[in-house]
């Protein structure tokens, strides 16, 4: 399904397949949440400085002021309001892959180099080899006084990272 | 407790036009009243953290009351993962392998808000400027830069609430201003309230708890005396506020562990026989911020480990020396 969602949001859907995985989205709560969450995702990623919040809500809101006159309340706006997001989607990904080279093409320096060559290094090691001694480490570390727990977040993503080939 | 902010918070901007002459010079509290919400406001909400091409979300709920600090910590991508924490106790849920690992710090020693020695090496080492204003995650921040004087350490930018203080975003960026890592709340809620099972393990995993060693003598006689080792390349205005032979999680021998800060970045430097530890391969390993270096030395085995660039590790591990060396 995670897989539907982001090809919707990359336009990469048929139009039947599209059509399925809307009508999902419009009745299983849990899936439209999956759908919202993505676009934050994507909003964090393209502009770290401006998180929208909840950003399917507004544009539901502003559809919602639109004059509908006597159109018939039917699929044309629902089409009309995925065919809005649809296309913000495709923008974000276009955008997010843009950042992504930004940050690939930043790795060509030496020392960034090295520390690539390193983080391979790194994935040899068992998913607890360094654990321990960023535990030690935060645990004295005046980032804990600053940032709080939220600094032990390096523990908990790096395992994830280790993993990764 | 908010109205305790909303006063220091009231005085620093009737304050500030008072010297409108100033400019953006930092109003000195600001680094203090972000370490003191961190532990003082209770809140919950959902951040991004990202390094590189990485990026996870996790959710952290944080509780104050008469018993102290309730905290955790859950990763919502990947394998579950948790922290909780009750004051000096952490716990560390390993939901895959239903397995609970326990962490007890060693000694009474945190850092509960900046303490006035770091603050004043803060001010020594870094430029510490208010920058502009934002809204994140719905709430009103106010942005400051902490620009460090030499290329050992990366500058750091952090926006704080403006009413209760609390760190809403924070970006590490290298000398060219690259960002290294930086986490976001995308979503939060301060002074809510907070459900004391919130607070709990999501799953009653079975129980395996793994209780600290305590160091003893026999542990430790294999090792060298702590004082017989030096690290004499610690960059300039890095302390030593600790120096401690502490377990390590699941060595049977003890460990010597240094910490140097200063005032905002740490560096530790654990060096232990190398004993078993072939396994373990030197070099340097990065996660966002925090680099680490692992060095061979005679039949020691050296690891670095802080929040500096990769080459102030290195240069701290080929440092340290064994007696008169």
């Amino acid at each position: 399904m995670k897989q539907k969602i982001s090809a919707l949001m990359d336009g990469e859907l048929f139009d039947d397949d599209a059509e399925a995985v809307l009508d999902q989205l419009n009745h299983n709560p849990d899936i439209h949440e999956e759908w919202r969450t993505y676009h934050l995702i994507s909003d964090v990623l393209r502009q770290p400085n401006h998180v929208h919040v909840n950003i399917s809500s507004a544009i539901r809101e502003r559809l919602q002021v639109e004059p509908t006159v006597l159109a018939p309340r039917s699929r044309a706006s629902h089409n009309a309001k995925w065919f809005a997001l649809s296309a913000a989607a495709s923008v974000m990904a276009f955008i997010l892959v843009a950042w992504l080279s930004v940050q690939v093409g930043s790795e060509a320096t030496p020392q960034i180099a090295m520390q690539q060559s390193n983080a391979v290094h790194a994935a040899s090691l068992p998913a607890n080899g360094l654990d321990d001694y960023l535990m030690a480490h935060q645990e004295f570390s005046p980032g804990v006084g600053v940032h709080g727990m939220t600094s032990y977040v390096h523990t908990v993503a790096h395992q994830q990272a280790d993993k990764q080939p | 407790m908010k109205a305790g902010f909303a006063l220091i918070m009231v005085l620093f901007s009737s304050a500030v036009p008072a010297f409108a002459d100033t400019g953006s010079r930092v109003d000195p509290d600001w680094p203090q009243i972000i370490a003191y919400a961190t532990h003082q406001t209770d809140y919950s909400g959902t951040f991004v953290y990202q390094h590189g091409s990485h990026m996870e979300t996790a959710r952290i709920t944080h509780m104050s009351d008469q018993s102290g600090e309730h905290e955790k910590l859950e990763n919502l991508d990947g394998p579950r993962r948790e922290f909780i924490r009750n004051n000096k106790e952490i716990w560390w849920y390993l939901g895959d392998h239903k397995a609970v690992q326990m962490e007890r710090p060693y000694s009474g020693k945190r850092f509960p808000a900046l303490l006035p020695e770091q603050l004043s090496a803060l001010n020594e080492n870094y430029l510490i400027q208010t920058a502009e204003q934002a809204r994140i995650a719905g709430f009103d921040t106010q942005a400051i830069v902490f620009q460090p004087k030499d290329t050992l350490r990366y500058s750091h930018k952090m926006w704080a609430h403006k009413d209760s203080g609390l760190l809403l975003k924070a970006v590490v960026l290298n000398e060219r201003k690259q960002m290294v890592e930086q986490y976001t709340f995308i979503q939060l809620e301060i002074d809510g309230d907070i459900e004391p099972t919130q607070l709990m393990p999501r799953q009653s995993a079975a129980f395996l708890e793994q209780p600290s060693h305590s160091v003893t003598q026999s542990d430790t006689s294999a090792q060298a005396d702590m004082s017989d080792w030096k690290v004499v390349a610690v960059p300039t205005g890095f302390k030593k506020i600790m120096e401690m032979r502490r377990p390590l999680h699941g060595n049977k021998t003890a460990v010597i562990h240094f910490v140097f800060s200063d005032g905002l970045a740490g560096i530790s430097v654990f060096i232990e026989t190398l004993g078993n530890h072939f396994d373990k391969k030197p070099g340097l390993s990065s996660r966002g911020a925090v680099h680490v270096y692992r060095k061979i030395k005679d039949d020691y085995l050296v690891t670095v480990v802080g929040e500096v660039p990769p080459r102030t590790v290195m240069q701290v591990a080929d440092s340290v020396r064994y007696k008169g060396q």
